[in-house]
């Protein structure tokens, strides 16, 4: 009903060229999607035809899906192996971050010690240092120490580009959490570990959602770090994408996985959408 | 109830010193204000007791033990923020219960308590609602009733009528002034408002600079200030340089007799404005008579303030409005020397 109102309010207040320039947006950010969906569903589609020569329903009798559904939900394809691995990859990074960046940013928000700024520079090292350059070298240090190719090798290398956004994130949300209701909670006998589960951690909930939300993805769209370091033994859905489109063909199969990479992201914008305050957003970007 | 005792504290935050030197002494079942100008470290000293801050130096005793061992949640001490900093994510019920449920109290007597403490602050039917819902005085009042219900040993509150309207003000310092005295619980509030301060307290103590001042009764902090700066954060407006010989004091406009002890030397005479008697005609008493000419008038329904320029000095007459007397009119003004304070130093 909201939302309802809300896009009739919406459409009230735009001029003609207001909503012509969302279209172009809208087309913009979907564009690239719909050959990618036309593709997935052709069965023949030659070059230079507009549109594919052979549609998959003409073919029916030859093949029961669209050939490239057919492939990705075949084993062969490693989709349903590389998708449980990017989610299980996924949360646990996300878990991990954020039992690193919440004490950490609590303590940036709030308090001021001496080379508060640098370390807040070198927080950003991995934001500004080329990913490969990052890759090589701990791909070297990982393979000495017997964590190439395995799962903690990647979670580990994940956190590395997912802390620094998390910490921004989560100090600015903070900062707008003053002491007082943890110091009044206290003063009713409150424990630490009751203060974080009752005070802090629901006032702080918008926040966690969003910079939970945003690791997950960051995560899961890692390409090279997770490549170096699974070693081809381990396949994400990134990888697993690289590896089918490298050969330089974009057939209707590469198309479906394509797809599928982005399913996850999505599911979760749906399911967290709720949580999401534009101002545990607007802050955590703003800052 | 619970006697506090703070026994030379200091309070440094890094090179600055927000409380210098304090000591206080609170009786058990005392309500006490601590009053002083905003920065003087009145906040600090209350997140002492409270254990929120540790002091540099000093002690800090509860019925004579020190209790700078102990932790913010074992003190059992209640605390109203200035801002009640009510959990917003929570209904005023939650917020209430919110120290019961954490000592892990069971639900029956959680639930009895809860009636009884809305009861007593007039919240039942507000219960459900969120703070944001509340307006400044109910948000007020939570935060008492959240503090009250753990039975605190000893209350705490932080300017808890600085951010109420004028009207809203004067009912809330009937609740806590009836609400302390049917407890009877040692309890320590902050305020930059000598009125406040002095219609409240017990005994006010007064902090300048994060010194004690002065610790006294209301009336006794009223009418014989130690210095000059509480004599005019009290509201003193007659304050004049004086001469003391004996028992009388010289000052620009005449010499006063006066009762209280006093070294000679130089030193500073008050007069409380509603202690002196205003005469149309010479009046046959001549001590302490001074002589003059109304120079301004204010009236504010029930007083009326005049000035009265006497030589050089102006001095302020508060009188009921029975009469208005005229500007330019030549008066008397007479003061008993029991009414005079000597302020030396
Ligand atoms: N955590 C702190 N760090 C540094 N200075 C502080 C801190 N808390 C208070 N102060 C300083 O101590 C002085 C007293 O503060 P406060 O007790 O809040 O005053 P009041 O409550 O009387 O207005 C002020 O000058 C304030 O700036
Ligand atoms: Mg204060």
């Amino acid at each position: 009903m909201a939302r309802k109102s809300a896009s009739i309010a919406l459409n009230e207040r735009l001029s003609p060229y207001q909503k012509l320039y969302l279209l172009l947006i809208a087309g913009f950010i979907l564009g690239p999607f719909i050959p990618l969906i036309i593709q997935s569903f052709a069965f023949r589609w030659a070059w230079p035809d507009l549109l594919p020569g052979t549609w998959w329903l003409e073919q029916r009798e030859r093949a029961v899906l669209p050939l490239a559904w057919d492939y990705v939900i075949s084993p062969y394809s490693q989709v349903w192996e590389a998708t449980l691995n990017t989610v299980f990859i996924g949360c646990v990074v996300t878990v991990i971050c954020l039992f690193i960046c919440l004490p950490a940013a609590r303590v940036l928000a709030r308090e001021s010690f001496k080379g508060k700024p640098a370390f807040e520079f070198f927080l950003s090292m991995p934001l500004i240092v080329p990913e490969a350059a990052i890759g090589i070298a701990l791909l070297m240090i990982f393979i000495n120490i017997g964590l190439a190719g395995t799962y903690t090798g990647i979670i580990i290398v994940h956190l590395i580009p997912t802390i620094p956004y998390m910490i921004r994130m989560l100090t600015a949300v903070y900062q707008g959490l003053g002491r007082d209701f943890e110091e009044q909670a206290m003063i009713l006998g409150a424990s630490r570990w009751q203060i974080l589960r009752m005070v802090t951690m629901p006032m702080l909930l918008p926040g966690i959602v969003a910079g939970a939300l945003f690791t997950f993805l960051v995560s899961t769209n890692i390409f090279l770090l997770t490549f170096f370091m699974g070693q081809g033994k381990i396949v994400t859905l990134p990888t697993l994408l690289f590896s089918k489109i490298s050969g330089g063909t974009l057939d209707a199969s590469a198309a479906g996985i394509t797809l599928v990479v982005t399913v996850p992201g999505i599911i979760l914008l749906l399911i967290t959408e709720r949580f999401i305050k534009e101002e545990a957003f607007g802050k955590g970007f703003g800052n | 109830m619970t006697a506090v005792q703070l026994k030379g504290v200091r309070k440094d935050f890094g090179g600055f010193t927000a409380i210098s030197n304090i000591d206080l002494d609170i009786r058990s079942g005392e309500l006490v204000a601590l009053l002083g100008p905003s920065g003087c470290g009145k906040t600090t000293t209350l997140r002492m007791i409270a254990g929120l801050e540790v002091p540099s130096d000093g002690q800090i005793l509860f019925d004579g033990k020190d209790v700078s061992e102990v932790a913010v949640q074992k003190r059992n001490v209640g605390m109203v923020f200035q801002r009640y900093a009510l959990f917003p994510h929570m209904t005023v019920e939650k917020n209430v219960a919110f120290g019961l449920k954490v000592r892990g109290t069971d639900k029956a007597e959680i639930e009895q308590r809860l009636e009884d403490i809305l009861d007593v602050v007039q919240l039942q039917q507000f219960r459900h609602r969120f703070p944001a819902q509340l307006s400044g005085g109910q948000m007020q009042r939570v935060a008492i009733a959240r503090t009250l219900i753990t039975n605190p040993s000893v209350l705490m509150m932080d300017e808890p009528l600085a951010n109420l309207d004028t009207k809203l003000r004067g009912e809330m310092r009937r609740f806590i002034r009836d609400l302390q005295q049917r407890l009877g619980i040692t309890t320590i509030f902050v305020t930059h408002d000598q009125i406040e301060a002095m219609e409240l307290a017990d005994r006010v103590a007064v902090i300048f600079d994060g010194k004690l001042a002065q610790y006294d009764a209301p009336d006794a902090l009223y009418k014989r200030p130690g210095s000059i700066d509480i004599a005019d954060f009290m509201g003193a407006t007659n304050v004049f340089e004086a001469m003391i010989r004996g028992k009388t004091a010289t000052a620009p406009f005449g010499s006063l007799a006066f009762a209280t002890d006093a070294t000679d030397g130089p030193a500073h005479v008050m007069l409380r404005g509603e202690a002196i008697d205003l005469h149309l005609a010479e009046p046959p008493e001549t001590q302490n008579q001074i002589r003059g000419r109304v120079s301004a008038r204010e009236f504010f329904g029930a007083n009326i303030t005049y000035t009265v320029a006497c030589g050089d000095a102006q001095i302020q007459v508060i009188e009921q409005s029975r009469r208005m007397v005229d500007l330019d009119q030549e008066v008397w003004l007479t003061i008993p020397p029991d009414r005079i304070w000597i302020i030396q130093n």
